[in-house]
This record gives structure tokens, C-alpha cells and sequence, in this order.
């Protein structure tokens, strides 16, 4: 506990938190916010064409996208990191934190699955999609969702600063 | 400009620049759409759908701006009053003629981009497609002009059955009393508008409250607690449906995965569609719960102008043809690419502003 708190009486930590500035918690919790967009709405968009919506649509080309979406998911651990710093005391307590830290982890575990098993097949699009890919698929959207649902009640559940 | 500036930033004024469009223009594409349908003409058809994509986004934002508009009359301080002759009960009862219109006139948008997307990706329109297209069309523009109708009520003395009945009565009593002096003891000189309306004050007195379904809308979003972190998260999947929309078919416009035809990526936009249809649903219930949130906040405008720029941008793309040139492996000619870099824009901008109602504007 002391260490949290040691962290979030660092001077950036501070500053995320009270400095009322717009690059602040405002500006962090913006970027935070592009990058689900782009992380979760790419991945759902894949997902969906795995699951047979838009068949025009091939999935290799999708693989384009890929680099975006680790992109996001990159800029939302460093942006999610300086928000947990400013709330470290509350958050790291927060059991709906631990949660949407478990949907993460489920949820990028079945991303790398699904980027191993389904979209790194050179045969992908020749095939019939299996019953496991389309599991990945559900699994990856349930996770995601999961996810959003625990990080948006993060600003109601437990002691918060966020909002 | 400084009396632009004067005006823009008078939600009322405001308010009335916005509230002829979907009556007077939604009037015009109407009668486009039945000389379309008489005509068999599929330009005017087209054409006719694209206006009323348009129109309707105007409403979403002839709407908050008519709630932000009470707010200009009603004053910040609970006590204050309204103007003399404006009556409380006619704004809510336009307030709740508009919601309708406004829901009717969004149904009528969503239909209408439908077959404007269904005109491209599939062979044949179905057959119940036109029909009820113009039956909902029809029902906005019956329910936009009780709106409108109301919402005259509201200010225009003039107007008012009630008023004008009590008006017309004086006048009578005066033109008999020109044609035969002394025939009517104690008649008025003259018929000033202002004795009408104290004389119908006076016969009704205080009129009951009006039961304001806005705001029954609105005291349910706020009086459950589950109720706004459940918009919330609707809002939030229904953000990255849309973003991520708008990001795949503009980026592939200017030249990611190229080898996917236009026409492929155009299968997606029902899941944009959907996003921004979740919402736009939930967003209007964040407005009826808690309207002066958003009312006084000049990030919303932002937001709402941001809108209607995007129902702009689309229309673009539901007519525009040249984008159906792009086959696998083309690039996109200069005026797609200019319309898919505003697009990817626009919609940030939509996010950005709304991110910020918070931090910039008095929201929450």
C-alpha cells in the first residue's frame, strides 16, 4: 500500500490527477479512448468476418490492419498505465480493476490465437472457416465487451477520481 | 461577423434558424421522392433518400437546439421567469410533438441511407423497400408539422385558436358599432391583441401542469442508478462499431489493402450504421435525462455541427458513383480520397467532442 501510494505522490502522477490541464487526465483518457476505438472496433470487425458477416470481404487483406491494432493496444497499456498511476490507491484495490485486467488478458491471449491458428494461414481464404475459429471469434468478442463494460464501471464502482 | 457571432451564440435564435429545415425542406424531398416514384426516375429517387439522410441529422440537431432554446427562455436561476405570453405549458407540449417528429424523421434517415446502400450492394431492391420508405416519410413530415405547429404557439399570440376566437369576437363588436353608433353600449374603441390574451387567461385560469413525456423519458435515465453506466457502455461498443467502420472502408480508399474492392468494404457500413444508431439512441437518453448538461456546453454544438457534417459525408458516399470505380487493386480517384480523409476526420472530431463535454464544457 505504501508503494502505491508512493506512486501516486509522484510529481507526474500529481499532474495527471490535479493539474486541471487539458493534456492531462483529460488528454490521457482521449487517447485511451481513440485507441479502444481502433483496438476493439478493428478486432470486432475481424471477428465478425470470421463469424460470416461481410463474406465479401477476404480476410487476408484484414491482416493490413493488424499493425493498427497493436498499435492501439500498445498506446492504451501506456495511456492506461499513467491513468492507474494517478489513481493507484484505489484502483489497484478495485476488484472490477482486476476484472477488466483479466477480459484484457483472456482477450489478447485469443487475439494471438486467432492471429496464429486463423489469419497467418496462407490458406484462409480457400478453406471453410473451422468450428474453433469461430469460437475464437465469440470468445474474443465476448472478452472485449467484458472488458469495456468493467473499464467504464471503473467510474462508478470503488473510490475513483475518473470519470 | 460580430453580429453573426451574436447570433450563433443565441440558442434561441439558433433554434429558429434550424426549425424551418425539416418542415420546409423535408416538404421539398418529399414531393421529390412521390415525383420520383411517379416518374419511375432513379436520379430523383436517389436524390430525394440523400435529403432525407440530411434532414433527418438537421432534426437530431433541431431538437437539442429547441431544448437549449427553453433553456435561453427559462433563465439559469429557478425563480426566473418565463417572457410575458410565452406559456410553459405550449413549449412542453411542442417539446413532446418534436421528440415524436424527431424519432419518426430518424427512422424515416435510417430507411432511407438503407436503400440508398441496398441500391449498390444488392442486385434488386426488395419490394417492401420504396413503400415504406414513403410511409415514413410521410408520418415524419405529418408529426413535424404538428411540431411545427405547436411550436408557433409558443410565442405568436396571433395564433392561439383561443386567443384569436376572443380577438375576432372584439373586432365583431367594434365593426358593428362603426357601421351603427351607439347600437352596443360600452364598446370598445379598438381590439389590442394583448386584452384577448389577458381576457382567455382570465376564462381558464391556471391551466394543470403538462405531463411531459420528454421528461418522464428523462426522469427515468437519471432516477435509475444503472441506468447511465449501461447507456454508457452501449455508447462506448457502439463507438468502436462506428469508428472502426469509418476507419477500414476510408483507409482502404486511400490505399490500405488494396487489393479489396470498394464494393467489398462497402458490405460493412450496416455494423457503422449500427454503432452509430446505438448511439444515437443513447445519446438522446443522456439529453432527456439531464438536457442542461449539455444545453449551456459550446463543446456539444461542436459535437451536434460535427454530426451533421458526417450525415453530409455519408450522403456523399451513398450517391457519389466515382467510388464504385475503385475495383481490387485500383486507387481511389482525388475526389473519394478527399471525402475519406474528411470522414476519418469528422468522426474523430465527433469523439474528441464528446470526450470532452466533461473537461471543456460543465457536463457531469
Amino acid at each position: 500500500m505504501a508503494f502505491l501510494q508512493t506512486i501516486e505522490n509522484l510529481g507526474f502522477s500529481q499532474w495527471v490527477k490535479q493539474s486541471g490541464s487539458l493534456w492531462a487526465f483529460p488528454g490521457i483518457l482521449l487517447m485511451h479512448t481513440y485507441g479502444m476505438a481502433v483496438l476493439v472496433g478493428v478486432i470486432a470487425a475481424i471477428d465478425l468476418r470470421i463469424l460470416g458477416f461481410v463474406p465479401a470481404i477476404p480476410l487476408s487483406p484484414l491482416r493490413k490492419f493488424l499493425p493498427l491494432v497493436w498499435l492501439a493496444f500498445w498506446v492504451n497499456a501506456i495511456t492506461g498505465t499513467m491513468l492507474l498511476m494517478a489513481d493507484a490507491t484505489s484502483k489497484m484495490v478495485n476488484p472490477d480493476f482486476g476484472i477488466k485486467m483479466l477480459f484484457i488478458a483472456l482477450a489478447v491471449i485469443t487475439q494471438l490465437m486467432l492471429q496464429k491458428r486463423v489469419l497467418a494461414d496462407p490458406e484462409v481464404d480457400r478453406r471453410p472457416l473451422t468450428a474453433n475459429a469461430k469460437m475464437l471469434a465469440v470468445a474474443s468478442l465476448v472478452c472485449w465487451l467484458g472488458a469495456i463494460t468493467a473499464g467504464r464501471l471503473l467510474a462508478y464502482v470503488g473510490s475513483s477520481t475518473g470519470l | 461577423m460580430s453580429a453573426l457571432y451574436d447570433i450563433l451564440s443565441n440558442t434561441s435564435h439558433v433554434h429558429l434558424l434550424l426549425n424551418h429545415v425539416p418542415t420546409t425542406a423535408f416538404t421539398v424531398a418529399l414531393a421529390l421522392f412521390v415525383a420520383g416514384l411517379a416518374l419511375r426516375n432513379d436520379m430523383l429517387k436517389r436524390t430525394s433518400l440523400a435529403l432525407f439522410l440530411i434532414i433527418s441529422a438537421v432534426a437530431i440537431a433541431t431538437y437539442t437546439s429547441g431544448s437549449a432554446a427553453e433553456a435561453w427562455l427559462r433563465g439559469t436561476n429557478p425563480m426566473s421567469e418565463l417572457p410575458p405570453n410565452v406559456l410553459s405549458n405550449a413549449i412542453l407540449e411542442h417539446q413532446d410533438a418534436a421528440l415524436w417528429a424527431t424519432l419518426w424523421m430518424g427512422v424515416t434517415g435510417f430507411f432511407s441511407w438503407l436503400t440508398l446502400w441496398q441500391w449498390k450492394s444488392v442486385r434488386k431492391l426488395p419490394s417492401w423497400n420504396m413503400p415504406l420508405v414513403l410511409v415514413l416519410a410521410v408520418m415524419s413530415f405529418v408529426t413535424m408539422s404538428r411540431a411545427a405547429y405547436l411550436g408557433g404557439h409558443i410565442a405568436h399570440v396571433e395564433i392561439r385558436p383561443d386567443v384569436v376566437k376572443v380577438h375576432q369576437a372584439c373586432l365583431a363588436v367594434v365593426d358593428e358599432e362603426t357601421k351603427h353608433p351607439g347600437s352596443i353600449a360600452n364598446a370598445p374603441a379598438n381590439c389590442p391583441w394583448q386584452a384577448a390574451v389577458d381576457q382567455v387567461a382570465k376564462t381558464t385560469g391556471e391551466p394543470p401542469p403538462y405531463q411531459s413525456t420528454a421528461r418522464a423519458v428523462g426522469d427515468f435515465v437519471i432516477g435509475h442508478t444503472w441506468m447511465w453506466p449501461t447507456l454508457e457502455t452501449l455508447h462506448f461498443v457502439g463507438l468502436c462499431l462506428l469508428f472502426t467502420t469509418v476507419l477500414i472502408v476510408n483507409l482502404r480508399l486511400l490505399g490500405v489493402m488494396k487489393v479489396v474492392p470498394y464494393s467489398a468494404v462497402y458490405q460493412l457500413l450496416p455494423i457503422g450504421m449500427l454503432g452509430f444508431a446505438v448511439n444515437l439512441i443513447t445519446g438522446m437518453l443522456f439529453f432527456l435525462g439531464i438536457p442542461n448538461q449539455y444545453n449551456a456546453n459550446p463543446v456539444f454544438y461542436w459535437k451536434i455541427s460535427f454530426v451533421l457534417l458526417a450525415g453530409l459525408n455519408t450522403a456523399y458516399f451513398m450517391l457519389a458513383d466515382d467510388t464504385w470505380r475503385v475495383e481490387s487493386n485500383v486507387d481511389a480517384p482525388a475526389a473519394p480520397k478527399i471525402a475519406a480523409a474528411s470522414a476519418i476526420f469528422i468522426w474523430a472530431a465527433v469523439l474528441y467532442c464528446g470526450h470532452m463535454l466533461p473537461f471543456i464544457g460543465n457536463a457531469f
